[in-house]
């Protein structure tokens, strides 16, 4: 498979506005595409069925697919993580029959942690029967799933992954309107066979690629080859990512019970889902500058350094890495900065527009400059891993982590004007530091690179 | 595996050999000689520091250990190094050790002696005042003084090959440091060559005070540079690049071994050579020419005239070498020269007498080209390794084709037996059979022939009138008994050694008296 680096530099050769135009929007569509897919989809199949199904039970089906993605993107953060760095090491050492027994072994560790999570929540979750077998197969299938995209995602291959997501929500929408006379029991129904589409879509792709005798493996849990800190450094970005969430829906003052269990924090859940959705300009910049610039001067250094080039020479690469660094922070900020201010100007009108109340607009316009700080985070944590910095990573998610739940819970107290300042500030205070740590470590690349071994 | 002697803690012994390369895992001259001088001091008790290269190169011992020595340490100066840890406590100034290296490889590069401070330095090495191995890998300031030695003098070659060139070079001297740190108290110390033994004795002797001998068999500096011009593993711009004679970082390694050499010449008295050829090259190498001295090889004579044979019948149609099967000794010209001896004399035979599994690939070599030449039949034969006294006397000449020799022990015991020798014009071999040079005595004649090096049909031309002219032979054959029995005994090797081994150990306990009084 060529890449998407390839691809997109194939669009960007051309130089032509047009073609330039054309690589950020695909850029943006596989960047973003899975995330907005998601919540295009759930949104849709909850406005479709407004007035055929009771009021109660379409809330109930939103909150409980929300749990679910937050409950699924947390517990496997920690595999997703580590299972990255492990593909992204077989394809170095082009052991590539090792990718699918060891997806097949990830998927069975998921599959069998999700139903160890899934017996307990039977009891504790409310609703008939159905319904709780329905939300806590949907766990499984749901996590299966972020292990599959990792994967392909770690190959480059996020053609497959938005390909396999527009299918599958697809079928979920059509099959959840289909089951819609059976309520909220139709509607998870109907998800649920479509998310299945979905696990089986993107396995079988890999399948088909990546033939192999081997059926299962569990080689990305040895202690050689695995990583456990960055295990622990996804954990502690997926929940960094949610916490504020959590805290405000399981808040009394600030949410209220949904279904059993199940509590939503309507005033917090609505700006903040809407603004995720203004990801997308800054998604594609991301991808257009890691994707290429960054990762073929990345290449490039350490070409230079393994084909014996001459110390001016590895300088000179180290310096276009470090400004192919410098361009792509500058290019996500202007991007999603412009975003940002667009979205602020437009937002009153926009909320109107999609009939949401103007009283959001406030914690709406704090959560798109939060979500654009997102975006930011996470190109600097994607260089940092590329850099390998795995201690300076987890010290980073757990700063992001501890730092959104303090300032959540500070903002709770100083009241509903501070909301949303919360996961802003951290978010924007963890770029920041990241972004420092990245700089001096770009600067002290050449000593790591060679002192560090042996 | 042979169990090896280990001095406790707290005891001695009189002489401390520092050996690399050689006694007791590897056969050969130098070995040989070893053994000798092990054997011929039985009133001494003496222990062995052998410096290997990496443990996969040595099998078991190749002596049996005579009884007088009562220590033998085995160091691989190349073996990998595990993971290294920082020094506990808070970060420390490495300059100051930092600047030991530095000025180490000032010195390496403008042919000055390494001065006190520098031994000093590299004698602290990994130990707790000196920069630790895991500051030399891993700091900083390392990488940057070693970013500033690239960019001064070396800004073309490759920064990852300068950059392990670096690294191989200097762990052996923190191996070094250590190993010296560690050593049992010795009456005196003698290194068997400069390089990292001769640099070892420099750096005890420094610390310590100890005595110190040095005896150099060849040019240490001199067959390094021959093995690094060929070394494989060197990657910098290959020499027919035109750009300068040698790579650069082939040039840093001799550079490196000959300021090493300097450290030894410095601390050690005597600087003992076999000839005076070597001698000249030891002062002109930055030994000082009044501790240098010449002590030729002895062989136990005896041994060798009772297998001598009856000269009455003319020589014997056969010709030997006798030595390991190594690029060094040039055993395809001795090939090729009896491919033409053959030519000559259909009934000559040729022997090559020595261990073929030092160099596996080059012995593989040698039998093939016997076989393209047609020597296979029985008229050439590998026999491998046999004792010189049951070999020599089936021989009418020996032969000796090396590309580097100093004093080859091998010409000694073919002239004690009364064999006349073609040797190349390598090392004294020339001051062997003809007679010249200082240690010439009244010479009796010439004791076979000197040829070229690499020139097999000068080599086959002389073996052959040697063994089609029995009246010449007879007088090679004198000529060589008499120049060996004056010059070359064991007796008078063994007689200077005492009195360099009783100078050194004197020098020790009259200072022990002095420090006790």
């Amino acid at each position: 498979m060529a890449g998407i680096g390839f691809e997109l530099r194939k669009l960007l050769d051309r130089q032509s506005l047009w073609g330039l135009v054309k690589a950020y929007a695909y850029a943006g569509v596989i960047s973003s595409g899975p995330w907005v897919l998601s919540i295009v989809g759930v949104m849709g199949i909850g406005l479709l069925s407004v007035g055929r199904v009771a009021a109660g039970e379409v809330r109930q089906f939103l909150v409980t697919i929300t749990y679910l993605m937050a409950a699924s993107l947390i517990a496997t953060g920690g595999l997703q993580l580590m299972f990255a760095r492990f593909i992204a090491d077989c394809v170095y050492r082009r052991e590539e029959q090792r990718v699918l027994p060891n997806l097949l072994g990830a998927l069975t560790v998921t599959g069998l942690g999700a139903s160890a999570l899934a017996v307990p929540l039977m009891f504790v979750l409310a609703g008939p029967l159905t319904v709780r077998l329905l939300t806590v197969v949907a766990l499984v299938v749901l996590s299966a799933s972020w292990i599959a995209v990792v994967l392909l995602s770690s190959l480059r291959d996020y053609r497959a992954v938005v390909t396999s997501f527009l299918v599958g929500y697809l079928i979920s929408v059509a099959c959840a309107l289909l089951l819609r006379p059976l309520g909220l029991v139709g509607l998870l129904a109907g998800f649920l066979v479509g998310q299945v589409v979905l696990l089986i879509a993107m396995v079988g792709l890999v399948a088909g690629r990546f033939p192999s005798g081997t059926l299962v493996a569990f080689e990305f849990l040895d202690r050689k080859r695995a990583y456990l800190s960055l295990a622990a450094t996804g954990l502690l970005y997926n929940l960094g990512i949610w916490i504020d969430k959590l805290i405000f829906w399981f808040t009394p003052s600030t949410s209220e019970v949904v279904l059993g269990p199940l509590r939503a924090s309507i005033i917090y859940d609505i700006p903040i889902f809407l603004a995720y959705l203004s990801i997308v300009p800054g998604m594609a910049v991301f991808l257009v500058r890691v994707e290429t610039a960054f990762a073929e001067e990345y290449e490039g250094f350490f070409a230079a350094v393994r084909d014996g080039e001459t110390l001016a020479d590895i300088r000179r690469r180290h310096d276009r890495l470090t400004i192919a660094v410098g361009n792509g922070i500058s290019d996500i900020f202007k991007v999603q900065g412009t975003t940002v201010l667009v979205l602020l100007l437009a937002g009153p009108r926009l909320l109107k527009a999609v009939g949401i109340s103007g009283l959001y607009l406030q914690l709406f316009s704090v959560d798109v400059a939060g979500v654009a700080m997102q975006v930011l985070m996470l190109a600097v944590f994607n260089v940092l891993f590329y850099l390998d910095q795995r201690r300076a990573t987890l010290a980073l998610s757990a700063t992001f982590c501890g730092l959104n739940a303090v300032l959540t819970v500070a903002t709770q107290h100083a009241g509903p004007p501070f909301y949303g300042y919360g996961f802003a500030i951290s978010t924007a205070i963890t770029s920041l530091v990241g972004l420092l740590v990245a700089s001096r470590k770009l600067d002290r690349l050449e000593a790591d690179t060679f002192m560090r071994v042996g | 595996m042979t169990r090896l002697p280990r001095l406790g803690r707290g005891e001695s012994a009189d002489i401390g050999l520092l050996l690399e390369g050689t006694y007791p895992y590897v056969s050969g001259g130098v070995s040989a000689w070893v053994h000798e001088i092990i054997t011929g001091f039985p009133d001494l008790t003496f222990g062995i520091c052998f410096l290997g290269a990496t443990p996969d190169m040595y099998g078991d011992i190749k002596y049996r250990l005579p009884d007088n020595v009562v220590h033998v340490e085995v160091h691989h100066l190349m073996a990998g190094v595990g993971p290294t840890r920082p020094r506990r406590g808070r970060a420390r100034e490495v300059a100051q050790p930092l600047a030991a290296l530095a000025a180490l490889h000032e010195a390496m590069r403008s042919g000055a002696t390494p001065g006190p401070a520098v031994v000093d330095g590299l004698a602290a090495l990994d130990g707790d005042a000196g920069l630790s191995l895991h500051e030399f890998l891993h700091d900083d300031r390392s990488f940057l003084q070693l970013c500033a030695e690239y960019d001064a003098h070396h800004e073309e070659e490759s920064f990852l090959d300068f950059f392990w060139t670096l690294r191989t070079m200097h762990l052996p001297l923190f191996k070094l440091a250590a190993i010296g740190r560690d050593l049992p108290r010795f009456g005196a110390l003698h290194a068997v060559s400069t390089g990292y033994a001769g640099a070892l004795g420099a750096l005890v002797r420094r610390r310590t005070g100890v005595p110190f001998v040095l005896t150099e068999h060849g040019i240490y500096t001199k067959e390094r540079t021959i093995d690094l011009a060929h070394a494989s593993w060197i990657k910098d711009a290959p020499a027919v690049a035109g750009r300068r004679a040698l790579g650069g970082l082939r040039r840093l390694w001799i550079q490196f071994f000959e300021a090493l050499g300097r450290m030894a010449y410095a601390a050690a008295d005597p600087i003992v050579s076999l000839y005076e050829g070597n001698r000249a090259r030891q002062i002109a190498d930055g030994a000082a020419a009044g501790r240098t001295r010449v002590v030729p090889n002895g062989i136990d004579l005896d041994r060798f005239a009772a297998v001598r044979r009856d000269d009455r019948q003319g020589p014997p149609p056969v010709v030997g070498l006798i030595g390991r099967v190594v690029p060094i000794k040039d055993i395809k010209t001795f090939i090729r020269a009896m491919r033409e001896v053959v030519g000559a004399i259909p009934e000559a035979q040729a022997w090559i007498v020595g261990p073929e599994d030092e160099d596996r690939r080059y012995a593989d070599e040698c039998r093939a080209l016997a076989r393209t030449l047609g020597l296979d039949g029985g008229a050439l034969r590998f026999l491998g390794f046999r004792r010189a006294e049951e070999v020599l006397p089936e021989l009418g000449v020996a032969v000796l084709t090396s590309i580097s020799e100093a004093l080859p022990l091998f010409v000694l015991e073919a002239f004690a037996a009364g064999v006349p020798v073609v040797a190349s014009d390598v090392g004294c071999c020339r001051e062997l059979i003809e007679g010249r040079g200082a240690l010439a005595g009244d010479s009796p004649g010439t004791a076979g022939a000197i040829t070229g090096i690499a020139s097999p049909a000068e080599t086959a031309r002389a073996v052959v009138q040697l063994l089609q002219d029995p009246d010449a032979w007879r007088r090679a054959r004198r000529a060589a008994a008499a120049r060996v029995h004056a010059l070359y005994g064991r007796a008078r090797m063994l007689a200077a050694y005492r009195e360099i081994y009783d100078g050194a150990l004197e020098e020790t306990h009259g200072g022990n008296r002095l420090r006790a009084s």
